[in-house]
């Protein structure tokens, strides 16, 4: 009988531990992923977890509105675009309400806003919003005095009746300002410091498939008068980095050219450098719910040439880093805390990544597990050319998570510069890079070859030698073999 | 024993028109020969797969499986023998069943000779000079190729025109093998749930 309850009892702990354990680690509704080299995707740890949600009745400043974007600056200070209630809230790093911008003095009458759908804040603190229905982009300073406003673009290039209706908004350090708007599919419009339209910067390439031309050439003439244009599709989202490059995502289904870096000149300078492009998923459903590639409808510039992307077909979140490599993507929809309804824009807050959900009126804020944090830390590391420190962070990071190829190849460069050649290689390998292990391989030959070239030459010398004499032999003796086969 | 094993094989690759004749009309080919051809085949082709230089290996270690190497290699072999009977036989071609194979068989021989070296060669490669691998490697499969059209020529008696011809018919011939083989493999299965399913319908009533 004793033993019986003993038993139970024990039945009953280990009940407990093996319910409690991954009760602990279901902390994420989500799982985390990359791709690997045989484009799989590949389970990671979760590089970020939801820490808590921040929403309007929380800050104090009643119900969010459908709002359509967030702007947070260097300094963390957080501004919400809550169109739906036509304002914009600013927040300091801690979440608190600095002011709410409401309307602003437009020359002596109050002006406000009508649905906005973009925000931007410039190094110097000025606020650029996207004043959709009023058809106009306004600058405002950090306190919310009107600086100017851009509307009415003039230009040969546009049509008659061109309806200026602005979408997303970024600027330059030498303020120029670059905009998305509605029905344009010339590219982003570029417009200089006095508001003046200059032209469009990276026109989307269209090209029609195979099939598609095979029945163009089929139709006849009042058939094709009746077809689709093939008209380009609309950039999503854009922003800036540091150096004045404009990031830009659009959601142009079958290319793989989703994310674009635009130079001054308005070229895509992106690398794509991983094994897959850099398009969000590569691997999806073709058929039924949330099938399709990844509809990329916003990016952030969060520095040391990472850049994360939001995708709305499946609500999920992807960072880059500067090659153009998926350093992890996470996320999904629901309703728990974590994944989302409607996300509509991602933002980094210091080390935190905001993302925010138009469906639940709310923010998420995710905070960096150890493990992305590694990640963050030893990109930007390596990113600035400080190997050294990065392979500390790249071990680390393989401690945790040995199927990450990006932190083979990492600690395979950084061996590279170190001249480690043959240790280089078998990194290379594991990082399933060819070219840079064609590269140590081709060094760790001639070490080798320079190494060994006495011992090389002896034995060829020898060989040869043996060969002369052996033939020397049997010319000088040539009854012998005669002899021996009969 | 040295001779048919070794010199003659060797031989018939670099002179395709003699060798095949002797194979035919000396009866020099053995059919021990040709399968020990076909089985090195497949170990050279197993140990590429899993050897050759990681520059040139593009295959997925976690799929590798020498019994699927197996197969495709013996399988398509009979399958092209059986094809090629199939159609030489209606069309006037001298070659027996066994005497195909055994030209198959021999023909198949510089793909060895040349991808077991290659193999080892190419973990010493830089990836600039994959090229030459790949040249190599197109070269055995070339090779193969023209001493599978010599072989058919010969044996069956054939004008070139005529080999070309019955090859390319080979290959359709093969297409068809398949299809039907397939064919007959779904009718198979479905015939036996068929009954499975009756047998089941009564054993539940």
């Amino acid at each position: 009988m004793k033993r019986k309850k003993a038993l139970l009892l024990a039945a009953i702990i280990s009940l407990c531990v093996l319910t409690a354990a991954p009760a602990a680690q279901a902390a994420a509704p989500y799982e985390a992923y990359t791709y690997n080299y045989y484009s799989d995707a590949v389970a990671l740890p979760a590089p970020f977890l939801p820490e808590r949600t921040v929403d309007g009745p929380g800050l104090g400043v009643g119900d969010f509105k459908q709002p359509n974007d967030i702007y947070v600056t260097r300094d963390g200070i957080v501004y919400i675009l809550d169109s739906g209630n036509n304002r914009i809230i600013v927040l300091d790093d801690n979440w608190n309400v600095i002011r709410i911008i409401d309307g602003f003095d437009n020359n002596g009458t109050p002006d406000t806003f009508g649905n906005p759908n973009g925000i931007f804040v410039a190094e110097d603190g000025e606020i650029y919003v996207a004043d959709t229905d009023k058809r106009r982009v306004v600058v405002l300073t950090e306190g919310g005095k009107l600086v100017k406003i851009v509307e009415n673009p003039e230009s040969e290039v546009l049509a008659e009746n061109f309806e200026f209706a602005p979408l997303k908004v970024t600027a330059d350090r030498a303020d120029r300002i670059f905009v998305i708007a509605r029905g344009v599919y010339e590219g982003i419009m570029q417009f200089d410091e006095k508001g003046e339209f200059l032209g469009y910067v990276g026109t989307i390439k269209v090209q029609p498939s195979a099939a598609d031309r095979l029945w163009r050439w089929l139709a006849t003439d009042a058939q094709k008068a009746q077809m689709v244009l093939f008209i380009p599709t609309e950039f999503s989202s854009l922003d800036i980095d540091r150096k004045g490059f404009v990031y830009a995502t659009n959601i142009d289904v079958g290319s793989t050219e989703t994310i674009k870096r635009l130079n001054p000149l308005g070229q895509d300078v992106i690398k794509r450098f991983g094994h897959y492009p850099n398009v969000g998923d590569i691997r999806y459903r073709t058929y039924g719910r949330e099938s399709g590639p990844s509809k990329l409808n916003d990016i952030k510039v969060i520095g040391d040439g990472m850049y994360v992307v939001l995708d709305s077909n499946r609500a999920r979140v992807f960072t880059y880093n500067d090659e153009g490599e998926l350093l992890y993507a996470f996320g999904g929809r629901g309703t728990q805390l974590g994944v989302f309804n409607t996300p509509v824009a991602v933002e980094w807050q210091k080390d935190k990544l905001l993302v925010l959900d138009r469906g639940k009126n709310n923010i998420v804020i995710f905070k960096p597990t150890r493990f992305g944090k590694l990640v963050h830390e030893a990109t930007a590391l390596h990113y600035s050319g400080n190997t050294a420190a990065a392979v500390e962070r790249w071990e680390e990071v393989l401690r945790l998570n040995s199927n990450y190829d990006i932190a083979y190849l990492g600690i395979g460069k950084s061996l590279l510069m170190a001249k480690k050649n043959k240790e280089a290689m078998e990194y290379f390998k594991l990082g399933m890079s060819r070219k840079y292990y064609s590269i140590a391989f081709k060094r760790y030959r001639r070490e080798v070859m320079q190494e060994h070239f006495g011992t090389f030459m002896t034995t060829a010398v020898i060989l040869i030698a043996a060969f002369a004499a052996f033939r020397i032999i049997r010319r000088v003796r040539p009854g012998r073999s005669a002899g021996h086969e009969a | 024993m040295k001779h048919d094993w070794i010199k003659f094989p060797l031989h018939l690759i670099v002179h395709p028109y003699d060798g095949f004749w002797d194979l035919k009309f000396e009866n020099k080919g053995k059919l021990r020969v040709a399968m020990t051809i076909l089985l090195l085949m497949v170990v050279s082709t197993s140990l590429m797969n899993q050897f050759a230089g990681f520059l040139v290996n593009f295959n997925d270690p976690r799929y590798l499986n020498t019994l699927d190497d197996l197969m495709f290699t013996v399988l398509p072999f009979f399958l092209f023998c059986v094809a090629n009977w199939s159609v030489t036989t209606l069309m006037e071609g001298e070659g027996k069943f066994r005497e195909i194979v055994v030209a198959t068989g021999y023909a198949l021989l510089p793909m060895i000779l040349v991808n077991l070296p290659l193999t080892f060669i190419s973990r010493f490669m830089t990836s600039e000079e994959t090229a030459f691998y790949w040249m190599l490697n197109s070269f055995a499969a070339l090779w193969f190729l023209y001493l599978l059209f010599v072989g058919n020529m010969t044996i069956h008696q054939y004008t070139a025109a005529k080999a070309v011809f019955t090859l390319f018919l080979t290959v359709i011939a093969m297409g068809i093998i398949v299809f039907l083989g397939a064919l007959a493999l779904t009718i198979s299965m479905d015939m036996y749930w068929f009954v499975y399913d009756v047998y089941r319908e009564l054993i539940f009533r």
